[in-house]
């Protein structure tokens, strides 16, 4: 078993914060690779990240509505 | 949603192969008595009547030009004669499948198409709508003209007399031609009777019949457009894309709306594009009706029809106009006819034989329809050479008062400035839209309602574009505004729905708006002006969407010919309130960095304005989408994200900053510098800087480039006697050239140095690592200050910039 961490991705050079705008999945959720987990935007575009792993979501880490900056973790997933 | 349509490649690679419908061609075969029996014996009687008054009116035409004379009229008529002589039928038969209140858009070869609508409209609607409308345009004074002049008996009769003769009057440029001379020959129009603009530029009417389709289908009205097109037109860029966006898929999948645009393509179809032939030398298809077929899978219900029948013609407008109310269109005709008359009064008939045009005599088309007539006893010889006789003789009276000055008065060439634009607003007053949500539950909403209003902290930091409203959202609260409180105001553009505009200026806008007040239109430019040209006539409000600058040039005339035209050239009957959103890039090089600006304002007719701040990017487009007339907006992509520096806070609430009026940024003493677009951030460094050399500069923001309003800079340079123009874009023909030569010219006696300005290098606009050196830095505005500072005596002649003009730089 390992934790992988969901991450705000590098999103190009000028944007260096983003905003979470919805969780789509709730902490102990099971989640499969390549599924979308959490809804962000930047000044220019709203995204939905999606998990860079397989596994149950154990813990989340930064609310909706949150402003974070590029890198920052936002969920563990335990596979 | 596109996301519901999945593109599976299980289906796409299927094998398969495509079936093309059959295209008729030539297949009207009704026999006459039955036409009879449909139309009525007067109603094709009028008919012919109507098919030799066209002529008769062009024959004045054509013997004006050639002689100078018409009869005992003596007249020099210098303007254009694209005469239609020998394609009556076309335009006759067209008019009798048509409703008054639908609307036709032509050519420079539109005379015929003009006055057969405008005779079939008079003899179908009530009278006292007739008299209303004789008694309306332009305060009843063509109507007294026709009555003073001319022998009417009964209002139809008058109403003809007052088409004809607003019309000549209109190609001979008099005050009371039906565009106030605005337009003339290849431009008129007249919108009671459904005739829209005719246009000087070949293939232009597709994008614009286009557009007032799309307005017809919004307001869901019962009425098609029509764009009356030559063969030559089918060559023309522009048409394709028109006709592409008339058919695309989305109308039938996405709208709640189903149906394509209710537009007809007409192609009159004489075998020739001025000299060039098209079947069988510039064009591509050997019958014109095939390019239906490389639209749609229906083709378009493109057909081949005889013109010089114009009962064939009828039948195929009929059904091709039931096909449209069934909202199946678009459709497209090839009408094939012939002019006998040269393209021009100058052509010489050189491509050419005379062979072919005697063949062509031989199924003339008025000749045929008398004949027709007179067989099935309907109309004898005797009575077909009276009719004639009448209408010759209607003919010289028109002519006489048109030419005359007391009767039609010569334009004074001095009003000709205050028809540029009408400064007017037209606020709504129909009920409100209704979103397909609730505003705040769309997240962009809510986002930005979290945002602070103002730019900086309290020790006065700019704020992270996250955490404060950024220009980007300065122009969605005013387009989102307008959307919300006005049904008219429709938006697209290039990936303007889920993308939400090219830089996300719309994102959001997708969760509130159904597909026809927001939607994706295809990647061609000079259909997405020239549409909104065409919805702006019918009296939509659309604020389109050009991903670059760069790309004004795939919508060239679009933009210079018609957006910036038509207010004028239609005497103000039109007015345009089209707003062109475009993007000045940075960063990908030289085909997407450009601002164009310069040539913006270079072209009379167009608003044109820059914001550079939040604050002023919500009050000026507000002002802009408010106005009637054509606003081009240009946006910075490096600003998109700036937040509040100047204003206290960007207000919540809809407000309108006045166009035109430049503001200024920075209080200062010792130069005056006016900065376009984005180069206000380094102006403001550069000041900072300059402070510090014990140098201070005032620093005003243009905001807009036309109209300019000098006095704020006038007073400026009264007190600092340096002035200094900074703008991203190459100098040579830059619209910072002409403010400065007007601040030359308007402030000389005050000016202690020359008045400079700093713009690019007249190069290409070179990759993203080499920008610095290229567009104007704060160092090279602290360089130009200092120096201006330095030489308040005198000027050096500058050698190098000479030697640059000598090399074309
Ligand atoms: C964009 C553009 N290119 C060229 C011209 C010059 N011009 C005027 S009419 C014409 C020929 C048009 O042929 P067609 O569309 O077949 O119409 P027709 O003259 O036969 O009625 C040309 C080349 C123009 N007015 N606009
Ligand atoms: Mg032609």
């Amino acid at each position: 078993m390992a934790r992988v961490a969901v991450k705000i991705p590098d999103l190009g050079n000028e944007v260096t914060e983003a905003q979470i705008d919805s969780w789509l999945k709730s902490p102990g959720d099971m989640i499969s690779q390549g599924e979308e987990i959490v809804a962000i935007t930047t000044p220019k575009v709203t995204v939905e990240l999606e998990a860079p792993a397989s596994g149950r979501i154990v813990d989340i880490l930064v609310e909706p509505d949150e402003i974070v900056a590029v890198g920052t973790i936002l969920a563990i997933i335990e596979t | 949603m596109p996301k519901s349509i999945n593109v599976d490649p299980g289906r796409t690679r299927l094998p398969d192969h495509l079936e093309l419908p059959d295209i008729p061609v030539h297949r009207y075969d009704t026999p006459f008595a039955e036409e009879l029996e449909s139309h009525g014996r007067r109603s094709l009687v009028e008919l012919l009547r109507h098919m030799m008054i066209l002529r008769s009116f062009e024959s004045g035409l054509a013997a004006l030009k050639s002689t100078g004379k018409f009869g005992h009229l003596e007249y020099i008529y210098k303007g254009p004669a694209h005469l239609s002589i020998g394609q009556e039928a076309a335009a006759v038969g067209a008019a009798l499948a048509l409703t008054p209140n639908d609307h036709i858009f032509g050519s420079h070869r539109s005379h015929g198409e003009f006055l057969a609508k405008g005779l079939r409209a008079i003899a179908v609607m009530d009278e006292a709508d007739l008299t209303a409308i004789m008694e309306e345009h332009d305060d009843g004074k063509l109507r007294d003209a026709v009555t003073a002049r001319l022998d009417c008996r009964g209002v139809r009769d008058k109403a003809e007399r007052f088409l004809l003769l607003g019309f000549l009057a209109e190609i001979f440029m008099r005050s009371n031609g039906f565009n106030g001379g605005m337009g003339g020959s290849m431009h008129a129009f007249f919108l009671p009777f459904g005739a829209y603009p005719n246009n000087a530029i070949v293939g232009a009417s597709a994008g614009i019949a286009t557009g007032a389709a799309l307005q017809m289908k919004v307001e869901r009205r019962k009425t098609i457009a029509v764009a009356m097109l030559g063969d030559g037109a089918t060559g023309c860029g522009p048409v394709w894309e028109a006709m592409n966006f008339a058919a695309m898929a989305q109308f039938d999948q996405l709208w709640d709306e189903k149906g394509g645009l209710p537009v007809l393509f007409f192609f009159t179809n004489n075998f020739y594009a001025m000299g060039g032939q098209t079947s069988g030398e510039t064009m591509a298809w050997d019958r014109l009706s095939q390019i239906g077929a490389g639209l749609r899978r229906d083709a378009c219900h493109a057909e081949t029809v005889d013109g010089t029948n114009p009962l064939a013609v009828a039948d195929a407008v009929a059904r091709k106009r039931s096909l449209l109310m069934a909202q199946r269109g678009p459709a497209l005709l090839d009408v094939e006819c012939y002019r006998y008359s040269g393209h021009s009064t100058t052509d010489v008939n050189a491509y050419r034989t005379k062979e072919e045009i005697a063949l062509w005599r031989l199924v003339d088309p008025i000749q045929q329809m008398q004949a027709r007539l007179t067989r099935a006893g309907v109309l004898s010889t005797e009575q077909a050479t009276e009719m004639q006789a009448g209408i010759e003789k209607l003919m010289h009276g028109v002519f006489h008062a048109a030419a005359d000055p007391d009767v039609c008065p010569r334009v004074d060439p001095a009003s000709i400035g205050q028809k540029m634009f009408s400064d007017l607003k037209s606020p709504y007053t129909g009920t409100l839209p209704r979103p397909l949500r609730e505003p705040e539950s769309v997240p962009r909403l809510r986002q930005t309602a979290k945002k602070t209003r103002r730019g900086r902290t309290a020790s006065g930091e700019p704020l992270s574009p996250m955490r404060a409203m950024t220009l980007r959202d300065g122009l969605f609260e005013s387009v989102l505004h307008h959307v919300l409180n006005d049904r008219r105001v429709i938006l697209y553009g290039e990936e303007c729905r889920e993308w939400g505009g090219a830089f996300g200026v719309y994102r959001g806008l997708s969760d509130l708006l159904p597909h026809d007040r927001l939607f994706n239109a295809p990647i061609s430019e000079a259909a997405i002006v020239a549409t909104a040209v065409g919805a702006a006539i019918e009296g939509g409000r659309p604020i389109i969407e050009l991903m670059y600058a760069d790309f004004i040039g795939r919508a060239g005339d679009e933009i210079f010919n018609q957006l910036a035209k038509w207010q004028a050239m239609s005497n103000g009957h039109l007015s345009l309130p089209v707003v062109l959103r475009t993007s000045v890039g940075s960063k990908y090089g030289a085909q997407h960095s450009q601002d164009w600006t310069g040539l913006a304002m270079h072209i009379p007719g167009l608003k044109v304005i820059y914001p550079a701040t939040p604050y002023d990017a919500k009050g000026l487009l507000s002002a802009a989408i408010a106005c009637d007339d054509p606003v081009l907006v240009f946006e910075s992509q490096r600003l998109y994200d700036k937040t509040e520096l100047f204003a206290d806070s960007v207000p919540e609430g809809d407000y309108q900053l006045p166009i035109g009026v430049p503001d200024i940024k920075r209080a200062g003493e010792d130069v005056t510098v006016l900065t376009i677009g984005p180069s206000l951030y380094p102006a403001l460094d550069a000041a900072e800087t300059l402070s510090q050399q014990g140098i201070s500069i005032e620093i005003i923001d243009a905001r807009s480039l036309v109209p300019f309003a000098y006095d704020s800079v006038l007073e400026s340079v009264a007190k600092t006697g340096r002035f200094l123009v900074v703008t991203e874009a190459c100098e040579r023909g830059s619209a910072a050239m002409t403010l400065t030569s007007n601040v030359a010219h308007l402030a000389f006696t005050q000016l202690k140095s020359p008045p400079r300005l700093l713009g690019s290098p007249n190069w290409i606009v070179p990759g993203a690592d080499m920008e610095e050196a290229y567009f104007p830095q704060a160092a090279d505005i602290v360089r130009m200050v200092s120096e201006m500072m330095a030489n308040a005596g005198g000027h050096r002649r500058d050698s190098e910039r000479l030697r640059l003009a000598r090399c074309g730089l």
